[in-house]
């Protein structure tokens, strides 16, 4: 029961940073002069983990950003075609044995297949649903992130009735979970907005708030942590000391130094929110216009369906579980770059 | 000690009445018009401009909102008598308003799910402690050999796929595919009426696949406290001593260890409590979670906002109870 002779744990090859550095050893030139951001870079790019999930998710990023050209090359598109010349309505409304799986052979007018009843292009709506998870996601890391970053850093560093103030919200979100907050206004929407001609982006902004809304309470308490020992440090008193205005003090000597935390929070909400997107929408409460990988799910789980083909519901769910997969590895290095010594 | 449960009751209360305003308001002025899906599903969706002004001045919606959410919270305590166009309906405490389909009070439902969700939670949370706590230890005693990585990568790996999606393969692949017959017939199943056999192969695969996925999370967090708590002073103090590694390790080093584990569970726990949303619409069990997205779809808006309600008061309650657990584990909590 030797409790002391293991390395750091991780993933990839991390594991060989040695315990003391010798200020000539290889290591220590390695890193000398370069900024921390640039030290993990380097750490990250010799994680053979890290790589591969960095090159699946830029994948994902080029099918979501091309869409459209990808879609032109095969030339498939998201129209609703005449159904009844794709699909069998005798066969349960199954793909036509021309059109691909599951009946017939693989034919490059579809490559993925066309969709039971509808006889929609599934390539398509797979590259159009990749593209509508990575822009809800993105975009409500980054509502979520700066009002977390601003919070967390008026909390820390004014201290007092301000961080108790703050603080108490913070906990207050917390015990308010995603879902239920996604539950509660999914209704709201509906019926305030499902006759007006704009009903998929307005269902889009408010899942983006109600990400957002709900999602800032980590970074916010992670900033307001590492606020409140940086807000200590010699260079933050020197900046008072010349009267720098608080506002200064805040944007230009402590968010440069928050850089570690914020990418550390942004790796963890990103693929929760990739996740949330399509489990959302498969319980019918996210998007609900159709070009949502988790609408192709909840197709896909009809039992006739999935009996028959069940391409049709894999192909979105190994869209969502490789996504999500990766962007979680790739963050745990990302963390574990950042700050070697952390043991989760 | 005292003053600390009482500051601590004071905020849960504040943060109850919080909520329950936020969530008032959000029913009041969110939906173009609160009336509206009860004026269409009474009038076959054919609501003219007056009838859903009768259904709006009935309900009360034309009063100021302060007076109806006091009316309301009145009718938490005491019950009040609901008037939907001409007719009237007793609504007896705690009540929390009518459901629009049933024109029942939606108290009366909810207490009827609530066994179904407890069943998932208790089972879920069995299983969590069962592999998680267990597993936790024995990687944290075996650290840095490669019975340990491989446990902690294929956990990461594990717990880094979306819940839901493992859920549903899980139900998908078992009961449909494979037709495995003790899984074949998930659901809810009343241990009174159908037997206790029947309520355990219900909800069994639904509880496996809460405790698969959810005991990834307790082997990780026992680990770190594990491994934490095994290079404390103490421990090695005891080793010097000689006394025996089962000591060591359970009496010494878990009880230390389990404390962040407890909080953490008693979260979870209550997590579960207030809905499990994904579980039940997955494995069909009708429990709260169930009801709340068929009342999403039926546009039932005052069961939306009990169940909202019901489930933000559950998990404030069991963070509470968290906070001052803790602070009798922990006296250092409450001192600071």
């Amino acid at each position: 029961m030797s409790a002391d002779t293991a390395g750091p744990e991780t993933l990839g090859s991390l594991s060989t940073e040695p315990e003391q550095q010798d200020p000539n050893s290889q290591q220590a030139k390695e890193i000398s002069g370069k900024s921390p951001l640039r030290i993990a870079l380097g750490r990250l790019a010799r994680d053979k983990i890290a790589v591969i999930c960095a090159v699946v998710v830029l994948f994902f990023v080029l099918c979501a950003v091309f869409a459209g050209p990808i879609c032109h090359l095969f030339g498939v598109s998201l129209e609703t075609p005449l159904a009844s010349e794709r699909v069998d309505g005798l066969n349960q409304g199954l793909p036509k044995p021309s059109m691909g799986p599951p009946n017939g052979p693989f034919t490059w007018d579809h490559p993925m297949g066309v969709a039971p009843r509808t006889g929609e292009d599934n390539l398509a709506y797979w590259l159009y649903g990749c593209r509508v998870s990575l822009t809800i996601a993105t975009t409500a890391t980054i509502f979520a992130s700066l009002v977390g970053v601003v919070v967390g850093l008026l909390a820390g560093f004014l201290g007092g009735a301000v961080d108790k103030v703050l603080s108490f919200f913070i906990d207050l979100f917390l015990t308010i979970p995603f879902l239920l907050a996604a539950l509660t206004i999914a209704p709201i929407i509906n019926d305030r907005y499902n006759l007006s001609d704009n009903y998929s982006t307005i269902q889009k902004t408010a899942l983006i708030m109600v990400l957002s809304i709900f999602g800032w309470m980590g970074t916010a308490r992670l900033i307001r942590g590492e606020v409140i020992t940086l807000r200590e440090r010699e260079f933050v008193q020197a900046a008072r000391v010349m009267g720098m205005p608080t506002g200064r003090i805040l944007f230009k000597e402590l968010l440069p130094n928050l850089a570690a935390p914020i990418i550390i929070s942004i790796s963890l909400m990103l693929p929760t929110f990739v996740a949330l997107e399509a489990g959302l929408a498969f319980l019918g409460i996210g998007v609900t216009d159709g070009v949502s990988w988790g609408q192709m799910i909840l197709k896909g789980t009809n039992l006739t369906f999935f009996r028959e083909y069940p391409q049709y519901l894999w192909q979105p769910l190994l869209g969502i579980v490789a996504l999500v997969l990766s962007l979680n590895l790739l963050g745990d290095a990302v963390r574990d770059a950042l700050d070697p010594k952390t043991r989760r | 000690m005292f003053a600390y449960v009482v500051k601590r009751l004071i905020s849960g209360v504040l943060v109850v009445t919080l909520v329950s305003i936020a969530i008032f308001l959000l029913f009041w002025y969110g939906p173009s018009s609160p009336a509206q899906p009860i004026c269409d599903r009474e009038t076959s969706n054919r609501c003219s401009a007056a009838k859903l002004e009768i259904y709006e001045r009935t309900l009360g919606y034309d009063n100021p909102v302060y007076e109806e959410y006091g009316k309301y919270v009145k009718g938490i305590f005491v019950g009040r008598t609901l008037t939907i166009a001409s007719n009237e309906y007793d609504c007896s405490a705690p009540c929390l308003g009518l459901s629009f389909r049933t024109k029942q009070p939606v108290k009366e439902e909810l207490v009827s799910r609530i066994p179904a969700t407890f069943s998932i939670a208790i089972g879920g949370a069995f299983l969590y402690l069962l592999f998680g706590v267990p597993i936790g230890v024995a990687a944290a005693r075996r650290r840095g050999t490669v019975a340990d990585k491989a446990l902690v990568s294929s956990f990461l790996f594990i717990s880094s796929i979306p819940y839901y999606l493992f859920a549903l393969l899980t139900w998908l692949y078992l009961t449909i595919t494979f037709e495995v017959p003790f899984f074949s017939d998930t659901g809810y199943f009343p241990i009174t009426q159908d037997g206790p056999f029947k309520w355990f192969s219900g909800l069994f695969l639904a509880w496996v696949a809460l405790g698969i996925f959810g005991c990834t999370q307790y082997t990780r967090f026992t680990r770190g406290a594990m491994v934490e708590a095994l290079s404390e002073d103490y421990i090695r103090t005891a080793k010097a001593k000689g006394l025996p590694t089962r000591t060591i390790v359970y009496r010494h080093g878990l009880r230390a260890a389990l404390v962040p584990v407890v909080t953490i569970f008693g979260i979870d726990f209550g997590t579960l409590l207030a809905g499990t949303i994904f579980t039940e619409r997955i494995f069909e069990v009708q429990g709260i979670g169930w009801w709340s997205l068929e009342a999403v779809q039926g546009r039932d808006l005052p069961v939306v906002q009990a169940t909202a309600l019901f489930s933000a008061v559950v998990l404030i309650i069991s963070n509470l109870l968290v906070d001052v657990v803790y602070s009798v584990l922990d006296p250092r909590v409450r001192l600071s």
